[in-house]
């Protein structure tokens, strides 16, 4: 008789929140011990590295109270290509890869409501 | 007759997948990276084609894309005019190499230092990874685009595929052409095996193997239809090709028979590669989903599980859905 061939499961598929790489999976773990590249040197101690992982970690959290301080103020961004624009800032997605924004002042219109793309952001500022 | 095949769809990508890649076999098992003219290339599991991240930041079609052996880097060439490199275990972004037209192939030397390019601008560069800031290495000569450059011979020579309809062998330091293969149509395709030197090139409907050093045919195969990739299986007793009407074929690499051909993308197969442990094989489409076909079918490898009849009434309530001999099962 012929045997037949059973799939156990379909592939995962992406996950539509994020972009993977599972920091908790174990090559992850076992390759970037400190997830931090600047600092994967040999002879590095762990007292510097939890010193650097402190450091990374309270920018980090500036960052994201930055993202919070910005919700529904005028930014002004600096681009490439000599680019200026202001707008009311909405939310960033969670990459940090596009920013939401409203009333976007360009020179050719105000957009109602546009996506910046976070890496042609050269710079932003706003008043507290 | 032969059994029919259930491969398993890694779906995901939105636009066709016109290239992919596997690492080398790595202690967390081998990788396999998949470009797409959705921009975004992905990383999976090799065995069971399970996603694993997506890498960010390409702002054009990728056409090319490649892992390093140990699957800790990964590098991507697209139309935005730039090759990147990767982290492949964090997935971030770690190089752009800027061009001055769309970049359709990149490789990593063996061991990672050095990265090559190659494009529309008909250009080949060598970039130094460890001096990323430096100008690389360039190798004139290709008239037209060139789809393919690829290291050989222990990374000393270079070949490389381009739409001048010539296959060029060069060598690195001096960046000189040693030799030169021409074709009356442009070769869609090229794989180089460094174990046994064997060069694998399509164009048309054939499949042709040379030898990687020499340049000389060994032999040449003809398909059903037009072929865009082929593979050579690790041990050499098989290749296996997809083209335009959408099927896999695999042959005997020996007597040249076609052994049997498979359906299930909905578009034409723009790359098929065998894993390096040739127990199965991946496909990309036009359909924009990657397909992986099993060897030897009937084994029980990644997801495949072979079940003899008398095991199917007990309460083995895992399997989805089984492959009979008879219809194929449309998805």
């Amino acid at each position: 008789m012929s045997t037949l061939v059973t799939v156990l499961r379909l592939p995962r598929g992406p996950d539509p929140n994020g972009r993977g790489f599972d920091p908790n999976s174990p090559r992850f773990v076992a390759l970037c011990p400190t997830t931090i590249s600047a600092s994967t040197e040999t002879g590095t101690d762990s007292v510097e590295i939890g010193e650097e992982q402190r450091a990374r970690s309270a920018l980090r959290e500036s960052f994201l109270r930055t993202l919070i301080a910005m919700t529904n103020k005028q930014v002004q961004f600096h681009m490439y290509e000599r680019v200026k624009v202001e707008a009311k800032f909405g939310a960033s997605d969670i990459d940090v890869l596009n920013f939401q924004v409203s009333e976007l002042q360009t020179p050719i219109g105000v957009q109602k409501e546009a996506l910046l793309r976070c890496q042609d952001v050269i710079s932003y500022s706003f008043d507290l | 007759m032969a059994m029919r095949q259930t491969p398993l769809t890694c779906s995901g990508h939105t636009r066709p997948v016109v290239d992919l890649a596997f690492s080398g076999i790595t202690p967390y098992g081998y990788f396999l990276i998949s470009a797409c003219k959705d921009g975004k290339p992905m990383l999976r599991q090799g065995d069971t084609g399970d996603w694993i991240g997506t890498f960010l930041g390409h702002k054009g079609a990728v056409w090319g894309a490649t892992l390093n052996n140990e699957a800790t880097k990964a590098a991507t060439a697209a139309a935005d005019f730039t090759a990147k490199v990767w982290d492949a275990v964090t997935g971030d972004e770690v190089l752009t190499l800027a061009h001055k037209h769309i970049v359709k192939s990149v490789n990593f030397t063996q061991d990672s230092s050095c990265l090559l390019t190659g494009g529309n601008d008909k250009i080949i560069r060598i970039y130094d990874l460890n001096q990323p800031e430096a100008e690389p290495q360039e190798i004139t000569g290709h008239t037209s685009a060139i789809k393919k450059a690829l290291w050989c011979n222990n990374d000393t020579q270079i070949l490389s595929a381009a739409d001048d309809k010539t296959v060029r062998l060069w060598d690195r330091n001096s960046t000189e052409v040693v030799k030169q293969l021409s074709f009356d149509m442009s070769v869609s395709s090229m794989e180089y095996i460094p174990d046994g030197e064997v060069l694998v090139i399509t164009y048309g409907k054939t499949i042709a193997f040379y030898n990687a050093l020499s340049l000389d045919m060994i032999k040449t195969v003809d398909a059903p239809a037009s072929i865009h990739s082929a593979s050579l299986h690790p041990d050499k007793d098989f290749f296996v090709a997809g083209g335009d009407d959408f099927k896999l074929y695999k042959f005997d690499y020996g007597t040249k028979e076609e052994l049997e051909s498979y359906k299930g993308h909905f578009g034409p197969v723009h790359c098929v590669r065998f894993s390096p442990d040739g127990e199965l094989y991946a496909s990309g489409s036009e359909d924009g989903t990657l397909r992986l076909w099993q060897t030897a079918v009937g084994k029980t490898y990644g997801l495949w599980k072979c079940v003899l009849p008398e095991e199917l009434v007990s309460e083995n309530s895992d399997t989805i859905y089984c492959t009979p001999a008879a219809p194929e099962i449309k998805a």
